[in-house]
């Protein structure tokens, strides 16, 4: 069995005592598997940020486990094969962008000689070509954003784990940003991300972790996840006197004059309730199918939790 | 590259390039010619009261600086989140805090280097003569007073917020004489409990007049004073290593489990 490159057991983190004492995050469990692409997802305060935290050791884990490739997290061995974003940071104002790469490669183990040469590359990669010498201070959030991206995969490590990914990054930025995140996946490394973005979720992600108030809601893959996703619709006409066929009642059918509307998020359930609306003797006006995106069931999942 | 020294380069280059460093030094070189131009009723030795006046300048400019330079650091990374990449990285906390305390004394070493320089020049300007050792045995044991100066200010920062950790620093550093000199007068007058009292007290803070040889390195010369021997400059050393062992462990043991 492969170790995971990250396994939260029973998570539980408080922040404050006494009677200030918040739980942020209620004992979720869940792991990401070597070469996997995960997204983390919830709303403001849903606990994410804590949890990525608790994985970088920036927090203490109140009760359970955090590890990273085998690792007890908050240790030095935890994070050596690791490339990590935080949510917000900026960089130092007062250095150039070469030399705070030279600072992060430095702190990764990186020889000066091959920083040199990989320096100027990294910053081509994210966007920043031709900006090694120029002062952070002059940069924009998009760029710090993008520079902070550079930090995070100079030592080009197994994992990643960015907090908030495409935050701050303008529509170039983020398509950009989500090239650099194919090529890594393609190139087999494990990637774990949070992101309000829900089609950049959709896009990069094999599974995805849902979170919300601190407790894990959904955990699947992305295809999984979209199965039940789909709506059909039915527009129909009921002969005078008919009654509403049983599975078509089931579904609350709403009347617009002389038709009824119902929707349905179950293909069996739709196409019971087209046969016996037709053995009813009823005018089908119009089916449709329309698929939800991420974004509509993660809100009508926060809303209905 | 070694990580603390990495760490140790950005606290540098930081205080390099914002400019504050020069800043100090201008004023307080100012300051020192501003005394200069008193010429006390054409008094015999005033050379000595300059070169006195100046050293004491330079080593409070150069205390003031480390204060600031050391309450702020660890704030300014919590605040500007810069702690997250830089702690997201395999090195852990005692690396990161004993980069950040050797950046600050680089960075005390630069300012002092500057007034020193200064210091060199003026002397040369007005005339007098440079003990050579028992200049650079002031020179050490300045060095070594700030070092007590940056792991309290270290620790400090970690207990309060930025301006009441430099707040103090500064209090401790400027009262530090003033206080010392009270408690040996009040000693013999305090009773038993006073006297215990100023006993804790005198171990528990640290005696920065002890490290200061300014007095020494301007009146040296024949008939007046000698450098120290190398045993009385090794329980110096000794002295100033314990308190900045207890600083530096007491700032550590607060960052150790601190969420960030």
């Amino acid at each position: 069995m492969t170790t995971p490159v990250i396994d939260v057991k029973d998570l539980v983190v408080d922040y404050g005592t006494g009677s200030k004492k918040h739980r942020a995050v209620h004992g979720i469990t869940f792991d990401v598997q070597p070469g996997e692409t995960v997204g983390f997802i919830g709303a403001n305060g849903a606990g994410k940020s804590t949890t990525m935290k608790a994985l970088m050791g920036f927090v203490f884990p109140t009760s359970g486990e955090v590890s990273m490739f085998g690792n007890r997290c908050g240790t030095v061995e935890s994070r050596k094969r690791i490339g990590y974003l935080p949510e917000v940071a900026l960089y130092y104002p007062f250095m150039k962008a070469r030399e705070l790469l030279e600072l992060y490669g430095g702190l990764q183990g990186l020889r000066s000689a091959y920083l040199k040469e990989r320096i100027p590359r990294l910053l081509e990669k994210v966007g920043l070509g031709g900006k090694d010498e120029s002062l952070l201070k002059s940069f924009s959030k998009g760029m710090q954003q993008r520079l902070g991206i550079a930090q995070a995969i100079i030592a080009e490590p197994e994992a990643l784990i960015f907090d908030e990914l495409s935050s701050g990054l303008d529509p170039v930025g983020r398509h950009d940003l989500r090239s650099v995140l194919m090529e890594l996946k393609a190139e087999g490394r494990t990637i774990f991300f949070s992101s309000h973005e829900l089609t950049e979720v959709e896009t990069l992600c094999d599974r995805v972790v849902m979170i919300h108030k601190g407790r894990i809601v959904t955990s699947a893959t992305v295809a999984e996840l979209m199965k039940p996703l789909n709506v059909f619709e039915i527009v129909f006409q009921l002969p005078a006197g008919a009654t509403m066929p049983e599975t078509a009642a089931r579904f609350n059918p709403e009347q617009d004059g002389n038709h009824w509307r119902i929707r349905i998020e179950n293909v069996e359930a739709y196409s019971q309730a087209i046969s016996q609306l037709a053995q009813s003797g009823a005018t089908i006006h119009n089916t449709s199918s329309k698929s939800r995106s991420l974004e509509e069931y993660f809100i009508d999942l926060v809303k209905n939790s | 590259m070694n990580a603390q020294w990495l760490i140790a380069r950005s606290v540098l280059i930081e205080a390099v390039r914002r400019r504050e460093i020069y800043a100090l030094v201008l004023v307080s070189t100012l300051l020192i010619g501003a005394v200069m131009t008193v010429d006390f009723f054409k008094l015999e030795g005033l050379n000595k009261f300059y070169r006195e006046v100046a050293l004491q300048i330079m080593s409070a400019a150069t205390a003031l600086t480390v204060i600031v330079l050391a309450a702020r650091q660890l704030p300014r990374e919590f605040e500007t989140r810069t702690i997250y990449p830089l702690l997201a990285k395999p090195i852990s906390r005692f690396t990161f805090l004993n980069g950040k305390l050797l950046g600050v004394m680089l960075a005390a070493g630069f300012c002092f280097a500057l007034f020193m320089g200064i210091y060199l020049v003026g002397v040369k300007y007005i005339g007098g003569d440079i003990p050579a050792v028992l200049f650079l045995q002031y020179v050490y044991l300045q060095m070594l007073k700030m070092l007590i100066l940056a792991t309290m200010s270290f620790w400090l920062s970690m207990l309060m917020n930025l301006d009441a950790a430099i707040t103090i620093g500064v209090i401790f550093f400027a009262t530090a004489s003033v206080m010392m000199n009270a408690f040996t007068f009040i000693y013999p007058e305090a009773d038993p409990l006073g006297k215990w009292l100023i006993v804790a007290l005198n171990w528990l803070l640290p005696q920065l007049d002890v490290l200061d040889l300014t007095e020494k390195a301007v009146h040296a010369g024949p008939g007046g004073w000698q450098p120290l021997s190398i045993g009385m400059m090794g329980m110096l050393t000794g002295y100033a290593l314990v308190y900045t062992a207890i600083f530096h462990g007491l700032a550590f043991l607060t960052f150790r489990r601190r969420a960030l």
